[in-house]
């Protein structure tokens, strides 16, 4: 599974509170989708001019398929997972960072969204480049310097069939009992 | 092996496990809240099950947005109540009934020695302190949960958290914490277990333990962990009917790596200056800072003991005529053993609002919300930016006698001379 996209460079202790605020948790009617999507989409990173480890211009420029490049510690805090859907809804496919904190590396994968932990990986991304992972070989490709890097990640066998059926809500609902 | 890997190895199956392993373990306890508990069930709900996999084991509490600020918070709590009868489950805990979850899962006996815990809330980590497995996961994996009963978890090589020596009053374990927190960092522990050993813990009281259980978290581990002791036996003792064994570490298991702290080197109170936990400096170096707003509660510091070295600084006395000062008891038990000692009284007669059993202003959800620029100092578990309200407001992060001797200054100060005399 190959994925590929243009890359948003963000620093590093990326938290919960600064990717989805507690004032919008409440928010957003749960029982219908559209609503809910459009709801988190519009309220993540809605501090985000008071940040320093986030470009400036991620919010109207963001688009479908880009993927963050982070330094370490990315998701910090809460294990509120609309830190990880609100990612999602804007478009973001992929989160690749330096180190990825415990929650929120389950969370982005749970909704079909790949994290990859690899150390030392942000120095090689600059927002902008154009990169390629792929997911059952362990690679990550910088295409505009053409250097390539592997990862090992500890996850489940089942986690990449789980993003190819959408998360781990729609993979459960194709588990036959 | 380690504590946290004997409890992982005993609810997946098997004889031993190793640090990064893979297990699916089973779940003896699953916890949700106000906050995600509506969305848990939709998700539940999406995958199509009728009924949970097992009720006697779901705790649900509301402690988050409780009682009710508007319309949407109580459209999600009615949904949980509905469920909460529709599935038949017993612990349930209304506003009024419990108090914030981390301290209503230990207080009513919901966690034993030996195992495991999930929650909706990262804070989840704080039931360790009974030596179980105690972790926070999202809610679509909650969902999941509730339908199978079952967890995978990558096993957690331990950090062994070694300190000697004796904290003397007013440097509280909350004071430790952030001292552990400046060496750790707040990534120090990603995927790692924190486990508390040594003289001062097994010392410590249950209470002052749970801080450290609780602020694991912030060292980015996946639970923080200490090993079961008479103190815990007796706590339990009147909570639970249910047997438990005083699970330990087997006596060759092998650590990650042993940090060693010792008591006498943390020389004065800690505060942890804006916007990481693990920013922690002497309270020396940041006092005389303004501050609009004081908090004494959480699930960090919202306990009999905390309330106790607050009111003692605070008896007789007034707060600062332009500080807010919020005292909130982590649950209805804390609140009526302090309404019996007079402590509450205490506190209303010193000039604070003393609010219902919840989150309170820890996080930017019900009440005690920031403004542009205004500073709080607070006995809460982050003070990340942004987390209690604008984005420009400031939050340190103390022990209950800091900041209840910053409230009387409306800066932050050293609570050392109120103690001097005894």
């Amino acid at each position: 599974m190959e994925l590929k996209g243009r890359v948003w460079k963000f620093g590093k202790d990326v938290d919960t509170d600064e990717l989805f605020a507690g004032r919008f948790i409440m928010g957003g009617d749960e029982t219908s989708k559209s609503q809910y999507q459009e709801f988190i989409a519009r309220s993540g990173l809605s501090d985000v001019g008071h940040r320093e480890n986030v470009p400036r211009d991620f919010l109207t420029k963001v688009e479908k398929g880009d993927i963050i490049v982070a330094e370490e510690n990315f998701g910090i805090g809460s294990s509120r997972q609309q830190a990880a859907e609100t990612l999602k809804f804007k478009g973001v496919q992929a989160v690749v960072a330096d180190s990825i904190h415990r929650i929120f590396f389950r969370n982005f994968w749970n909704l079909g969204c790949p994290a990859m932990d690899l150390p030392g990986i942000s120095a090689e991304f600059e927002t902008g480049h154009e990169i390629v992972i792929n997911l059952r070989r362990g690679t990550i490709k910088n295409l505009n310097t053409g250097k390539e890097f592997e990862f090992r990640l500890i996850i489940p066998s089942w986690f990449i069939d789980m993003v190819e059926a959408g998360g781990l809500i729609p993979y459960h609902k194709s588990l036959k009992s | 092996m380690t504590l946290v890997e004997k409890i992982l190895a005993k609810k997946a199956g098997k004889k031993v496990v190793r640090p990064d392993e893979l297990v699916e373990v089973s779940v003896d306890r699953a916890m949700i809240h106000d906050a995600l508990g509506a969305h848990t069930i939709a998700k539940f709900r999406e995958l199509g099950v009728e009924k949970v996999w097992d009720s006697a084991r779901i705790v649900v509490v509301l402690d988050h947005y409780v009682p009710n600020k508007d319309i949407d918070t109580a459209k999600k709590c009615l949904n949980i109540k509905k469920f909460v009868l529709e599935q038949g489950i017993e612990n349930y805990y209304e506003v009024g009934k419990g108090g914030i979850a981390h301290q209503v899962l230990v207080e009513k006996g919901h966690v034993l020695p030996g195992t495991t815990l999930v929650g909706v809330d990262s804070h989840t980590t704080t039931s360790g302190v009974v030596g179980a497995f105690a972790t926070g996961i999202g809610v679509d994996e909650m969902a999941v949960v509730f339908k199978t009963g079952r967890l995978w978890e990558r096993v957690p090589g331990t950090i062994r958290i070694n300190v000697e020596g004796k904290l003397l009053p007013p440097i509280m374990s909350k004071d430790l914490m952030l001292f552990i927190l400046k060496r750790l960092g707040v990534s120090g522990a990603l995927f790692k277990s924190l486990q508390y050993t040594g003289s001062t813990i097994s010392q410590m009281s249950f209470e002052s333990r749970m801080v450290l259980t609780n602020m694991a978290i912030e060292s980015g581990a996946t639970n923080g962990i200490i090993e079961p002791d008479q103190k815990v036996r007796d706590f339990l003792r009147a909570r639970t009917n249910h047997s438990f064994e005083l699970i330990q570490s087997d006596q060759d298991a092998e650590y990650a790596e042993t940090l060693e702290f010792h008591a006498d080197d943390i020389k004065e109170p800690m505060v942890a200056v804006p916007p990481k936990p693990s920013n922690a400096v002497g309270v020396t170096e940041v006092e005389g800072t303004r501050i609009d707003q004081a908090f004494i509660g959480s699930c960090t510091n919202g306990r009999l003991e905390d309330l106790r070295i607050a009111a003692r600084i605070l008896k007789g006395r007034k707060a600062d005529k332009f500080t807010k000062v919020i005292v909130i008891p982590a649950s209805q038990e804390v609140f009526k053993a302090a309404l019996a000692e007079g402590l509450i009284a205490t506190f209303v007669e010193a000039g604070a609002v003393v609010g219902p059993p919840t989150c309170g202003p820890c996080m930017e959800a019900h009440m005690g919300i920031l403004g542009p620029g205004e500073v709080c100092i607070s006995t809460a578990n982050r003070n990340f930016q942004g987390r209690v309200g604008d984005a420009t407001a400031k939050i340190y992060l103390a022990s209950p006698a800091t900041v209840a001797a910053s409230a009387l200054k409306g800066k932050i100060s050293d609570p050392r001379e109120f103690f001097r005399e005894a």
